[in-house]
This record gives structure tokens, sequence and C-alpha cells, in this order.
């Protein structure tokens, strides 16, 4: 049988290729991917867009909720002050109407309770960065401004009633914000702004129409519950936003290590090969030794 | 009646011819390392015998000529196994080039840059933030710049794409004079073979052109008829004359809407090309299917982006609270009129910040609905019935398969080429060893005739002494 007499050149295509392996293992273990170009695993390149989106997507909720709560807990302190002031006008209110005051007293708690409106108005008017957050979506300019022309006052809302919502990255919609109008100038009897300017001018003069009182006080009442029910719209936002964050997070987790299974090098497997590579260039080597070495010819026993 | 002169006859015969034999032995090993060079043995014939009184005397050996050890099946299996390998060859080479501008992002931040999966998901992601807080400026502002890395990354990896291609069209175009000079070269050597040996193996000129054809067929798909007088035709794959006896066509290119067409005559030959095989037809692949199809994809998706995008920040209101109009759109991606061109031509026309509409129409300046409506778009179905996300992911998918499988294609046709080479340098080669057993015997066997020489000499000597032992020695 006629034998190929290049053979050693099949042999050192093939040293080639052995050491094309090594270097191709070696770019492996010290970058530490495994996937390196897309035709390497183009199913797992694919798949690896794919999960980095969701992380990426993951990643950037978390830091909108971080942004976000903030703004939600300067809304939630501002309406808790705004209880507390809207509490201490009804028990002032309160001690008016029981006819006992004389009329210096009841001027006193006139300006009292337009303390407080002052303050409250400031409050409605709470900005977080620059943007008033009891605006709706008006919010570079105060959305509450009182005008005192008529007797009682009247504070008008110059916001509007867009209520901003965060997207989780599953789609689920999170308030963001209370338009004021919703709060403070809710509709009928339930206005806080209208009842405490009515107060104002109920006590004003020094004489107490007490029907009239009562009825203004029982409005400012209606107004407070109705005040700490939308206080409760925004502690629901800020439970959801850290739910949503929390449940983002260790979602993330687990997605950056699906990827990092995905695409990371199995460094024993890959150093069991490259080894293997190692042992098979070697005998290569040895066998190209030896055919090369001059007694294997015939001319040479001549 | 055999006689002492005719004996000595056929030994002077048998000593030239086994000086021939040496002769072609000591070629072969000069040879061993010449590509093409086919092995040739001695033909040994014997003498016409002669009859004297009705029996027959046998007049020894004539060496008649060195015979080339060929089989033109194999070498020709040899020659379309090899252009298949080139072209495959030359399609991966592209290729690889081609999918380096698609590394897989590794996740890590470093390797971020660059990839333009990532920098479909920032964009987007830089939307969902500034729902948080539309009327930020730093969000805002980082609209605008993942938007520019977007369109930078889309933008320049079309570029890259489109210099690839009139790098490959510059190749192509270069195998052209390659292909002419080796179609003329084998038009002389058929010429030659035809005139001096139509009709047996032309030896070394037939060594030439199998070297010539095999050149030929890595360059170009070709195929090999064999004319009368051992002369060769040789069309295209797809049947086009390139050269008929000692006449050649020369292949010619010119350029056709931008890229080189090849002719042979006045005939367009190009598409047929393609497919044809040899190098140049993997870089044709490479040029005409391979690098479009790629562009086309990412212009599909810098259009749809650009667009879509455009449309949906035109409907709301901007941070000074304007809505786009016809002749001041507010628009954040240059605005492509067509699809083709669209990737190379992508880039951010918006320069402030505060012209992002994060308001829904009508709403307030701080309102973020559509904002909301614009990060949702990374979710909606925008490029062709995917999303954009979806849709690059499956581009690199495909991008991956189809240079896995040239890869794989190319190292079978390798190993086929291999196995067919083994096959032919066992049959063609030269094996020292052989030619060391062949030196030996031939010089043995001069020996002998030496020897019977000699001895037939002292025959002679007694036969013209006969009565005077003296006379002659």
């Amino acid at each position: 049988m006629r034998v190929d007499p290049f053979y050693i050149s099949n042999l050192v295509g093939s040293l080639d290729q052995t050491q094309a392996t090594e270097q191709q293992l070696s770019s492996e273990l010290s970058s530490g991917v495994r996937v390196t170009s897309l035709s390497q695993d183009p199913v797992a390149s694919g798949e690896n867009v794919l999960l980095l989106n969701q992380i990426q997507q993951d990643d950037t909720f978390t830091q909108s909720a971080n942004l976000v709560t903030g703004q939600l807990q300067v809304a939630d302190s501002a309406l808790g002050s705004v209880v507390s002031q809207l509490t201490q006008a009804i028990s002032l209110a309160t001690s008016a109407n029981n006819g006992t005051m004389n009329s210096s007293n009841v001027k006193s708690i006139s300006s009292q309770i337009s303390g407080i409106l002052d303050e409250v108005t400031s409050l409605a008017n709470t900005s977080y960065q620059g943007q008033y957050i009891f605006a709706g979506g008006q919010t570079s300019t105060a959305p509450f401004s009182t005008s005192t022309a008529t007797s009682p006052a009247v504070t008008t809302y110059h916001g509007d009633s867009s209520v901003n919502y965060l997207q989780t990255p599953n789609g689920q919609k999170i308030q963001l914000n209370v338009p004021g109008s919703q709060i403070f100038t809710g509709s009928g009897t339930s206005s806080v702004f209208g009842a405490l300017n009515a107060l104002v001018a109920d006590y004003s003069s020094g004489t107490v129409d007490t029907n009239q009182a009562v009825s203004d006080t029982t409005a400012l009442s209606t107004a407070l519950n109705y005040v700490s029910q939308q206080r409760v719209a925004i502690d629901n936002s800020m439970t959801q936003v850290t739910a949503a964050s929390d449940a983002v997070s260790s979602v993330q987790t687990q997605l950056t290590t699906a990827q990092t299974n995905l695409m990371q090098a199995d460094i024993p497997a890959i150093s069991t090969q490259l080894s293997l590579a190692k042992t098979q260039q070697t005998a290569l080597i040895s066998v190209i030794a030896q055919l090369n070495s001059s007694s294997s010819d015939l001319f040479n026993k001549l | 009646m055999g006689t002492i002169n005719s004996a000595l006859s056929i030994m002077s015969q048998a000593l030239n011819a086994d000086q021939e034999a040496l002769n072609i032995v000591a070629n072969n090993v000069a040879n061993a390392n010449t590509p093409g060079y086919t092995i040739e043995s001695p033909t040994w014939q014997e003498n016409q015998p002669i009859t004297i009184s009705g029996v027959s005397y046998g007049q020894g050996v004539t060496e008649t000529g060195a015979t080339s050890e060929r089989d033109r099946v194999l070498e020709s299996r040899l020659d379309q196994q090899q252009q298949m390998a080139a072209a495959s060859g030359s399609r991966l080479t592209s290729l690889n080039t081609l999918q380096a501008l698609f590394t897989p992002d590794s996740g890590s931040s470093s390797s971020t840059a660059g990839d333009i999966g990532s920098d479909i998901t920032g964009f987007f992601n830089s939307f969902s933030s500034l729902e948080a807080n539309p009327t930020n400026n730093a969000l805002r502002q980082n609209v605008l710049s993942t938007a520019g890395t977007l369109a930078g990354d889309i933008s320049n990896a079309a570029a890259s794409l489109n210099s690839q291609r009139s790098a490959l069209d510059q190749e192509a175009a270069g195998v052209t004079s390659q292909v002419n000079s080796l179609t003329s070269a084998i038009a002389q050597l058929n010429q030659q073979i035809q005139t001096t040996s139509p009709n047996g193996d032309a030896g070394t000129l037939e060594d030439q052109r199998q070297q010539d054809l095999s050149q030929l067929s890595q360059l170009i798909g070709i195929n090999q008829i064999t004319t009368e007088n051992n002369g060769l035709s040789i069309t295209t794959t797809s049947g086009q004359l390139l050269l008929s006896g000692g006449t050649s066509f020369q292949l010619t290119n010119g350029t056709v809407n931008g890229v080189t067409d090849f002719f042979l005559g006045n005939t367009n030959v190009t598409s047929q090309l393609v497919s044809g095989g040899g190098s140049l037809g993997g870089y044709l692949t490479a040029r005409d299917q391979d690098i479009p199809g790629a562009l086309n994809s990412l212009d599909q998706l810098a259009y749809s982006i650009s667009t879509t995008v455009n449309a949906q920040n035109n409907s709301g209101t901007d941070l000074a609270g304007n809505t786009g109009t016809t002749s001041d759109p507010l628009y954040i991606f240059n605005q492509p009129a067509l699809v083709a061109g669209s990737a190379a031509g992508m880039s951010v026309v918006m320069t402030d910040p505060n012209r992002i509409a994060a308001a829904g129409a009508g709403d307030g300046t701080g309102d973020n609905s559509n904002a909301t409506a614009m990060a949702a778009l990374a979710n909606q179905s925008i490029v062709n019935g995917q999303t954009p996300t979806n849709y690059y992911s499956n581009f690199v998918t495909t991008l991956g398969s189809t240079v896995s499988s040239v890869q794989t294609e190319n190292t079978a046709q390798n190993a086929s080429v291999t196995q067919l080479q083994t096959q032919n340098n066992a049959l063609s080669g030269v094996n020292l060893n052989d030619e060391a057993s062949a030196m030996t015997t031939f010089e043995r066997s001069y020996q002998a005739a030496s020897q019977v020489f000699t001895m037939l000499n002292t025959i002679m000597a007694s036969a013209l002494n006969i009565g005077d032992q003296t006379a002659v020695s």
C-alpha cells in the first residue's frame, strides 16, 4: 500500500490546531468569559441580550424607586403636619364655640386659626427639588394662594388633576402624587381651605354666630378625615415602591446569576481541556521529532 | 540460434535502460519537494523477439521513458473540493470580522461600551428614570446622552460594515487579474500539450497545468472539460467559458451601482460567481449577502427606533409647555426618510434637554405620562413586529448561527480536502523510501548487467582463442 509521504505536514497542521485551541482556552480562562464571539454560542448570545436588558431595567427601577421614595416621604410628612395643624384648629374652634369666651379671646382664636391657615397653605405648597408636589402636573407654580378681598377669604387651586405613575418592570403602576385639589379643596364640605377661611371669618368680629361656627367646625372635621384618607394613598404608594423594589432586586439577583452561568467560563472544565490540549501538543511534538530524525529514511541505510 | 554477440548487445541495452531508470529516480528525488510534481516511474518494454529456424529468442529490454503517476479523476475532485473550501474560508474570514462588531456583552460595566443591546436598554431606561422626576435636568440630560450613545454605536457599526464591504469589494476585484494570468498560462500549456503529446500524459507540462488549475480553483469556481488531443476547456461553475484549448477569455470588472461587477465578454456574471465557489465566490457572498443582510437589520432597527421615539416625543409636551409642530417638531433623532441608510445616518438632533416631552399633550410640565409612554416603547413591538431588544437579540442569534454554520461547513470541507490531498499524495507524491529501494534495485540490476557483460567478454575471448590460448586476453 502506498502512503502519503508528506504525512508530517499533516501532523504540523494538527499541531497548529492544538495551539489555536490552547490560545482560545487560555483567553477564556484569563477573561473569565465563555462566549467571546457570537458564533461560539449563538443562542446564548441572543439570550444574553435579553437577560442584560431585564437586569438593566431592574437596576434602573431600583434607582428610580430610591428617587421617588424621597418625594413620597416629603408628601407624607407634609400631610402629617397638615393633620396635626387641623386637629389644633378644631380644638381651638371647639373652645370658641362653647360660648364662654370674651370678645378679645374669640378674636385671638380667629388670628390663631388664621396662622394655622397660613401654615397649612405653606404645607400645601410644599416643594421637592424645586417642584410643587401637590400641584398635579403644574409643578412649576405654587398651587395654592389666598385672596382676602372677600370675607370669608377665598383660597384658589392653580394646579391640575393630573397624577403621575411610576411603572415597574412588570408593568405595575404606582401612584406618585395626589393632586392638591383632591386633598385640600375637595368637593363640597370637605374643603380644608373653605372650612378654615370660614372659621377665620366667623371669629374675626369677636362675636360668635354659634350655629354657623359649629357647622363650619364640623365641616373642618370632615375635611380632616378626608386629608387622612388621602394620606393613606401616599402611604400605600410608599409601601408599594418598597415592595416592588425588593421584588425587583431579588429578580435581578436571580437574573444576574443566570446571566453569569450563561456567559461565564467554567474554570475547572476549561482547565481540564487546556491540560488535554497541552498533552496532545507535547505528544505531537515528540511524534514529529521522532519521525523527522535522520534515521527514519531508507537512504541513510544504503 | 543465439550468439554471444547478440547477448553482448542485449546487455549493453540493459545497461542503457538501467541508466535511464536511475536518471528517473534521480529526477524524482530532486523534485521530492517541488509543488505539483507528480512522481515518475520508468516504463520497461520487452524488445521484439527474433525467430531463427523456428526458435524464438528474447532481445532484451528498452526503457521507453518516464510515466507520471496521475489520477485525473482524483485531481479534479480535489480541485472541486478546494474551490468549495476556499469559498467558505474567505466567507468565514469576512464573517469573523463582521461578528467582531457585535461581541457579546459579558455584563460587566467595562464591556457595555459599544454594545448596541445595552445601548437600547439604556436609552429606554433613561425614560423610566425620567418618570420618577420628569422635570429633573440631570435625568433629561441622561436621556440625550444615552440617545447619543445608541445613535453613535449604531451608526459606527453601520459605517464599519460599509467599509468592510468596500474592502471586500477591492479584494474581489484583485482576484480578477490573478484569474486572468492563470487562464492564459493554462491556455499556453494546453497548446504545448496538444502539440507535444496529444495522446498521452504530458508529464512536466501536465504537472504545471494541474498546478495552475489547482490555484485557479481556489480563486474561482470552475468546471473542467477534457477535449480531444489531451486539451482542456474550463468554464465557470455556472457554465460561462473561461478558456477553450489555446484561447482564454479575460474576466474583466467594472463598477456598477458603486460595487465591482464582473464580466466575461459583455455578459455580467457577478450573480453567478456569488454562489460559484472559490475565494472570489466567498468574498462576493459576504459582500452581496452577509453584510447587506446585517446592514438591513441595523437599518430596520435604527429606522423604527428613530421614527417611533420621534413621533412619541412630538406628541407630548416639553418642559417649556410646547407641543411639537410641523415646522418645529420635537424630534430626538434625525428623522429618517427611508429604511435604507437609517443606521448609517442615525444621530441625535436634539440639543436642549428641556425639549424632551415628558408630559402628555395638554398636561402640565410636571406630568410624566409621555415619559411613561416612551419608556413603554421598550416593551412594544415597534421593530418588525418585535420589541427592540428582542429584535436585536434575534439579530445576534441569527448572525452567530450563520457564522457558526459556515465555520462547520469550512471545517468539513477542509477535512475533505486534506483527505483527498492525502490520497493524491499517496499516489503522486515522491516517497523517498520507495526511491531508495528503486535506486538499489536499478543499481543492482546495472551491476548484474555489467557482470554478465564481463563474463560474456571472457567467453568471447575464449571463443576467439580456440586453439591458441594466448592470442586474445
